[in-house]
């Protein structure tokens, strides 16, 4: 009870070191006026393809997948802010002290679950009617809390692979982009799952986005909502995997640097 | 029980197609309860490497560490409750937090209750002179004020040894100065210190004994001025107002290594014990009166133990 009190005391810091860290990135005007900008910018760019085939249909295939994806594309942004870490030469003190780093590096980065959530709700919620897309309002104000529960089976994806790239710092941002893009093409964001060939189709079934983003559509299509439960109650245990495999990267992590000897102090 | 124990302790680095690099090799090292105990030696010489094993960073290849009477690699979560790390520079800390949230932080990741933790991190704030500016994010901190809050983190979690590496490097003189000052009040307090430097001057001042590594190797562990008795012979005598015939006759005394000139001064090196005495009756002798001899500082200590490979002294 008392560790599982001092972790929530860690991550209560470590969100406020994420927060701390948000505020320094963006000012309001700039998360407006050029991020969300940005962000509304791509997600129309993916529409207009669906606009070009002529098919409403395909429209609102792209603008609801890439919207979603949005939360995922933003919160894979944890391979580059748990580099951070690395980079500020807290690694080695994190090694030293008695808690895990796992639950640091958990909370290091939640910045961008805010951050996601927040523009992927506004894509959603505002280019679907831009570009003639009709979602039922309801169905999609209920879709936030589903795109919540995707970016958190994302996070652990990404902080999974952040602490693989941890071991190659210069990779860090390849890896982040290179697992962006893994998921815009796999999980049934452009194009349905099935499309990929069976083999692909089983990776797609292991990553995070698939069954949450699947359910995102089914609940904007009026599906029963054990239906939906069923798919969201899939996203979670793929997320709760990852969150494992992402514990055990870590402790993979400490336990080869304490070996090979790559955790240096001051870096 | 001892501080730190290291027995036999070899740490070597594997390296892709090159051979294996040996960072430390046999070293034996005792560091006493309540000791400030310093590590001289040049850049790689193995300081950081011990450090880093004794703080669980890394593990050794062979050998043994203890911690407080904690083995470093089977007892790890002891070893870590019982030891706090400070190394210099500007790194390891969270810049965009305040310094008060830093500590607060810290002392959850040690686990301490909250009670406890906020009390340890106001005293820590008060003692260090961060009160003042403990809600401001640490970015707007000096080099100095951020060495001072590295001292605080590392005595967050109220450790009984403390390892401080090179913890005033690139710092400015009096930042340095109020730096080595806290120190000697932590040995006032008895806490076991095991500090590395490059710096002389600072092992001079705060420690107890005198560890000289080289290669991996310990050289010798005596106090500061036991080392400086050692080369005694190695004294030096400076004298003003020597004729050049009168240099002649210093420099063909037996003993004498070298006889400088710098300046109107000349600078007698004697290598052999008694030949000081002998130099200085010459003087006196031809009526030389503006005179002195110097004692071996660590640094030349340092450099004749280990000959030519002290060019990473500061």
């Amino acid at each position: 009870m008392t560790v599982l009190r001092n972790n929530a005391r860690v991550l209560r810091y470590a969100f406020t070191s994420a927060m701390a860290d948000m505020r320094a990135t963006y000012t309001w005007k700039s998360w407006t006026f050029a991020w969300l900008a940005r962000i509304l910018c791509q997600v129309t760019l993916f529409a207009l393809i669906g606009k070009l085939l002529g098919s409403p249909e395909q429209v609102e295939y792209l603008v609801v997948g890439n919207s979603v994806f949005i939360v995922a594309d933003i919160v894979m942004m944890v391979c580059a802010t748990t580099a951070w870490e690395r980079l500020a030469g807290t690694l080695p003190l994190l090694v030293s002290c008695p808690s895990t780093p796992f639950v640091v590096f958990a909370g290091r980065s939640v910045q961008w679950l805010v951050d996601g959530l927040a523009c992927s709700t506004v894509s959603l919620l505002l280019l679907a009617p831009v570009l003639g897309v009709s979602l039922p309002l309801g169905a999609a104000l209920t879709a936030v809390p589903m795109i919540a529960v995707i970016s958190v089976s994302v996070y652990f994806f990404g902080l999974t692979l952040a602490g693989l790239a941890l071991r190659v710092m210069k990779a860090r941002n390849l890896v982040g982009r290179l697992g962006s893009i893994g998921l815009m093409v796999l999980t049934g964001v452009q194009v349905p799952v099935t499309f990929w060939p069976v083999p692909v189709q089983y990776m797609s079934n292991v990553l995070p986005l698939t069954h949450g983003l699947h359910a995102v559509r089914e609940h904007l299509h009026g599906a029963p909502l054990p239906r939906v439960l069923a798919l969201l109650s899939l996203e979670v245990a793929v997320g709760t995997a990852w969150t494992v495999i992402a514990f055990f990267t870590y402790r993979r992590l400490v336990n080869s640097g304490r070996h090979d000897g790559t955790i240096e102090f001051g870096g | 029980m001892t501080a730190v124990e290291v027995r036999h302790l070899r740490r070597t680095y594997t390296r892709r197609k090159k051979e294996p690099r040996t960072a430390l090799d046999d070293l034996n090292l005792v560091v006493e309860t309540g000791e400030v105990h310093g590590l001289l030696g040049p850049n790689g010489a193995g300081k950081t490497t011990l450090c880093k094993i004794l703080s669980t960073v890394l593990l050794p290849t062979s050998g043994t560490a203890r911690v407080d009477g904690f083995d470093v690699v089977e007892q790890t979560d002891e070893v870590r409750r019982a030891v706090g790390i400070v190394f210099g520079g500007e790194r390891g800390l969270y810049t965009r937090l305040t310094a008060r949230q830093n500590l607060l932080y810290w002392s959850a990741l040690y686990r301490q209750p909250t009670k406890v933790g906020r009390k340890r991190v106001e005293e820590l704030l008060e003692r260090l002179g961060l009160q003042e500016r403990a809600d401001e994010p640490v970015e707007t901190f000096s080099r100095g004020m951020k060495q001072r809050l590295h001292l605080a983190r590392g005595l967050v979690g109220t450790p009984r040894v403390l390892i401080l590496d090179e913890p005033t490097v690139g710092m400015d003189p009096v930042a340095a100065r109020d730096f080595r000052a806290l120190v000697v009040e932590l040995r006032g307090e008895g806490h076991s210190i095991l500090l590395t430097t490059h710096d002389m001057a600072e092992a001079e001042e705060l420690c107890d004994r005198v560890s000289l590594m080289d290669g991996g190797r310990l050289i010798a562990t005596e106090d500061p001025k036991t080392i400086g008795s050692w080369l005694s012979r190695f004294e030096r005598v400076r004298a003003e107002g020597v004729s050049p015939e009168l240099a002649a006759r210093l420099r063909d005394l037996p003993g004498v290594a070298a006889v400088e000139s710098r300046g109107d001064q000349i600078v007698v090196e004697v290598e052999e014990a008694g030949a000081t005495g002998e130099a200085l009756r010459l003087l006196v002798e031809a009526g030389v009166t503006s005179l002195a001899t110097t004692r071996p500082t660590l640094e030349e200590v340092y450099l004749q133990a280990i000959g030519d490979r002290g060019l990473g002294v500061r």
